[in-house]
């Protein structure tokens, strides 16, 4: 019998096998990494017992398989003596175009016309967003595969809920270049709930506030019997501790009469702001003293007062979204049970207090603000591999944005609202302007404004060969669907010819395929047999998955919905696909999982729909004899 | 009577299990709809083979559709009567104009209410009108589909086509108000942005 041949010694395809997944909180001033260990979320500690990776990478110089960098502590500690080089906060230029980071930054930065993505200049040559992002994501992966001793089969990698389609696509294109499989992208206020929520149990709906270091988020959720359920999600995807830090540089810049400072003096200031903020935290009041070079020196001092008074606009902004996302919800602040802060930021006490004041709730602070985004990831991405650990356990998040089409008139026509539930389909329908006219130019923006030029850009494609017509009797069909991590694909089809055009949204300011291609090629050693074996090794990883999967759909629901001759079929199929990821004809897999895929589409169809009809099993009762 | 469901044996209403009905039960319809998601939806599928992934992303986003859509009041009301092949259109002049004019005043006012001494009790009556009028059109459709679906096909044809369009009228009613309620609300927000 076929199902014989496979059960070889090495290839374990054991059901219930331990898989080892992480969440990781990749952060615009710090990074963590946490897992499962013994049913416990963990974050995961660097040999010198530190948590907390600084989300900073300075620059050394290129190798033959990549950048020389130093990551966290260590390029912290170097960042005013090499400003230019250290990057910092990169999480705030990731999916941006130059215009919208110009503000604030230190760097320079430049675009060439090979690419969109704006780069950093630096000793190393110029480096995006993305790849500051790779490096950071890598030396997670390292730590985390030295602490749990063997490879990470995937993580889950948290982002901001407020994050558009061009800052996740940038995110997931940043694992891809550290070869970090990414289970799911899931939303930092999200994870924090499933932090929060599994551990107390507490059912009805809450507020996680999470001020971050670069970024705000406000997510409003409902908690049901596992279920958390995102009923809405506000936020400004450019406002953050750093903005703290800002303002009371601005101020001591002022102060001090510095006025046009070099790149490394305002670093210093910035940490001085920092500092002033941190100690503030506990404190009535801060001495600050800049080195300003030649033996001169200035000193100051910042009261908790004063400091209060310079932040309190930036605060008050985020209670905007606060109030966005209740009246979004169809919510009123009598029906909130509690609001969990989230990022150090919130460590602030005005903060705490605006925003207790707010919501005329304690805010709740029980598990580390830094630490609880990578626990609630932890869970989840041992969830995703099949550990079992939290089986109830399921997410309901939504889009923060509202997504729409390009009309006439330089007018936005949405097509999905924000805070629709994801994973989501919508079409809409729009005709032709012109006689004869046999293109359609489509224009996909995120916002919510009327105007296109008040949105953000994503993507312009063109449906082509619409036979001609008279004005408006074309019948062109947009679709777009948003999967589980947030990413939109966007198909358009002119409905009387038939003719499609389908694309996997590529942002404005994203790196192209070729470009990660080649990325990826510079960090193996130029050689061309590296980039082949880890090719096949990808395409053989993936068979097994394949198997792995088939064997346990069909121990499942093999008996009951396949006949014994298509159970005999698949189980050949399965098979042979085995013995083709032995082999080392990478097109040949390929074409092979392409082919079993096929031949078993009808088999996972039927079991989509037997899932269904059992979910309700028992349920549907009162449907009959019903005055309906 | 459950000529509807003959008609349209996959609507949104059996998918969720729910009785076809106006009033519709939101705490069932809640928990089916979870009950549905966690078996179809996409971190369930995450080992699963491409073509399961897809799908499972097809049939939640299927699902999260009719959830959208039954969930609603308005929303409920048009997919209902697409159910009967009414399709609603923008022309439709089955509305009351003595309704039009009365909303052309309500947003005359609304347009005003920054001007006035205290513009948060304007803007409070305004809608605290608006959503009574809701609450009257909601009763008016909860009544209407109750009798359209307890009319059975023996039942007098013309009735039920009268009853259809009042129906429609009273929904385009609805739309009319949700649109007016969610300026109340812009304003609102532009007003406290002010402060």
């Amino acid at each position: 019998m076929a199902l014989l041949q496979i059960s070889e010694p090495g290839q374990s395809t054991a059901p219930h096998q331990h898989k080892l997944a992480v969440g990781i909180d990749l952060g615009t001033t710090n990074s963590l990494v946490a897992s499962l260990k013994s049913g416990l979320a963990q974050t995961i500690a660097d040999e010198n017992g530190d948590h907390l990776l600084p989300s900073v990478v300075q620059f050394l110089g290129k190798t033959d398989d990549g950048y020389h960098t130093h990551i966290g502590f260590e390029a912290q500690n170097n960042a005013i003596s090499d400003p230019l080089n250290t990057i910092s906060s990169a999480k705030r230029y990731m999916g941006r175009g130059l215009d919208d980071i110009k503000k604030h930054s230190l760097y320079k930065f430049v675009t060439d016309e090979n690419s969109v993505v704006p780069r950093i200049q630096t000793i190393a040559g110029n480096v995006s967003a993305i790849e500051v992002s790779a490096e950071i994501l890598k030396k997670l992966k390292q730590r985390a595969e030295e602490a749990l001793g063997d490879e990470l089969t995937g993580a889950v990698i948290t982002v901001p809920a407020y994050f558009d389609d061009a800052q996740r696509q940038a995110t997931k294109d940043a694992a891809k270049l550290a070869n970090l499989k990414v289970l799911r992208l899931i939303n930092e206020p999200t994870a924090a709930a499933v932090a929060y929520g599994l551990d107390t149990g507490s059912e009805g709906n809450h507020v996680i506030y999470d001020l971050g270091g670069g970024t705000f988020d406000i997510s409003i959720l409902k908690l049901t019997k596992g279920v958390f359920e995102v009923l809405s999600t506000a936020g400004d995807s450019a406002l953050g501790g750093d903005d703290l830090d800002h303002v009371i540089t601005d101020w001591m810049l002022a102060e001090a009469n510095i006025i046009d400072p070099n790149a490394s003096l305002l670093r210093t200031v910035l940490d001085a702001a920092r500092q002033a903020k941190e100690t503030l935290s506990q404190q009535d009041m801060t001495e600050l003293s800049i080195d300003l070079g030649e033996g001169k020196l200035w000193q100051g001092e910042l009261s908790l007062e004063k400091f209060e008074q310079l932040i309190k606009p930036l605060i008050r902004k985020t209670l905007i979204p606060c109030r966005r996302a209740l009246r979004d919800a169809n919510l009123e602040i009598e029906d909130i049970q509690d609001i969990v802060m989230v990022g150090g930021s919130t460590r602030v006490p005005l903060v705490r207090q605006m925003v207790g004041e707010f919501f005329d709730t304690e805010p709740l602070v029980d598990i580390d603000p830094d630490k609880v985004v990578a626990i609630g990831a932890a869970r989840q991405a041992d969830v995703l591999v099949g550990n079992k650990s939290d089986e109830d356990m399921l997410l309901l998040d939504v889009t923060p944005l509202s997504l729409g089409l390009e009309t006439m008139g330089g007018l936005a026509e949405k097509v999905i609202h924000r805070n629709t539930t994801i994973p989501v389909a919508r079409a809409q329908e729009f005709t032709t302007f012109k006689d004869g006219q046999t293109a359609m130019a489509i224009h996909v923006v995120q916002g919510e404004r009327e105007l296109i030029s008040d949105c953000r850009s994503l993507a312009r494609f063109e449906l082509r060969g619409i036979p001609p017509m008279v004005a408006g009797a074309a019948r062109i069909r947009v679709t777009f669907q948003i999967d589980a991590d947030g990413l939109l694909s966007v198909s358009a089809r002119e409905e009387t010819s038939g003719v499609e055009s389908k694309i996997q949204v590529k942002p404005s300011y994203g790196l192209s395929d070729g470009e990660i291609e080649s990325m990826l090629k510079e960090s193996f050693s130029h050689a061309q047999d590296d980039i082949d074996a880890r090719k096949l090794r990808e395409e053989q990883v993936e068979a097994k998955r394949v198997v792995e999967a088939l064997l346990a759909a069909l121990e499942e629901d093999g008996k009951t919905l396949l006949s014994a001759k298509e159970q005999s079929i698949i189980y050949q199929e399965i098979s042979e696909l085995s013995q083709f990821a032995e082999g080392s004809d990478r097109r040949a897999i390929k074409l092979k999982i392409e082919h079993v895929d096929k031949a078993t589409s009808d088999f996972a169809q039927r079991r989509m729909d037997a899932s269904i009809n059992l979910a309700l099993a028992g349920k549907k009762v009162d449907d009959i004899g019903s005055d309906s | 009577m459950n000529n509807i469901k003959e008609r349209h044996p996959d609507n949104y209403f059996s998918l969720l299990g729910v009785d076809i009905r106006f009033n519709i039960n939101t705490q069932k319809l809640t928990e089916n709809y979870h009950a549905l998601q966690r078996s179809v939806h996409p971190d369930k599928f995450a080992n699963a083979s491409d073509r399961e992934r897809r799908l499972s992303v097809q049939q939640a986003a299927h699902i999260n559709d009719a959830l959208h859509t039954l969930k609603n009041p308005t929303q409920r009301a048009i997919y209902l009567l697409s159910l009967y092949d009414i399709e609603l259109s923008e022309h439709n002049k089955s509305i009351d104009p003595a309704f039009l004019m009365d909303q052309m005043v309500l947003r005359e006012s609304l347009s005003q209410v920054a001007d006035k001494s205290d513009p948060f009790a304007e803007l409070e009556t305004i809608l605290v009108d608006v959503n009574a009028k809701i609450k009257d059109t909601l009763a008016e459709l909860e009544s209407l589909f109750q009798d359209i679906l307890s009319n059975t096909e023996s039942s007098d044809v013309n009735n039920k086509e009268l009853l259809l369009k009042q129906a429609t009228a009273s929904v385009l009613k609805m739309q009319f108000l949700n649109r007016l309620q969610e300026e109340c609300l812009n304003k609102e927000e532009d007003l406290a942005d002010q402060l």
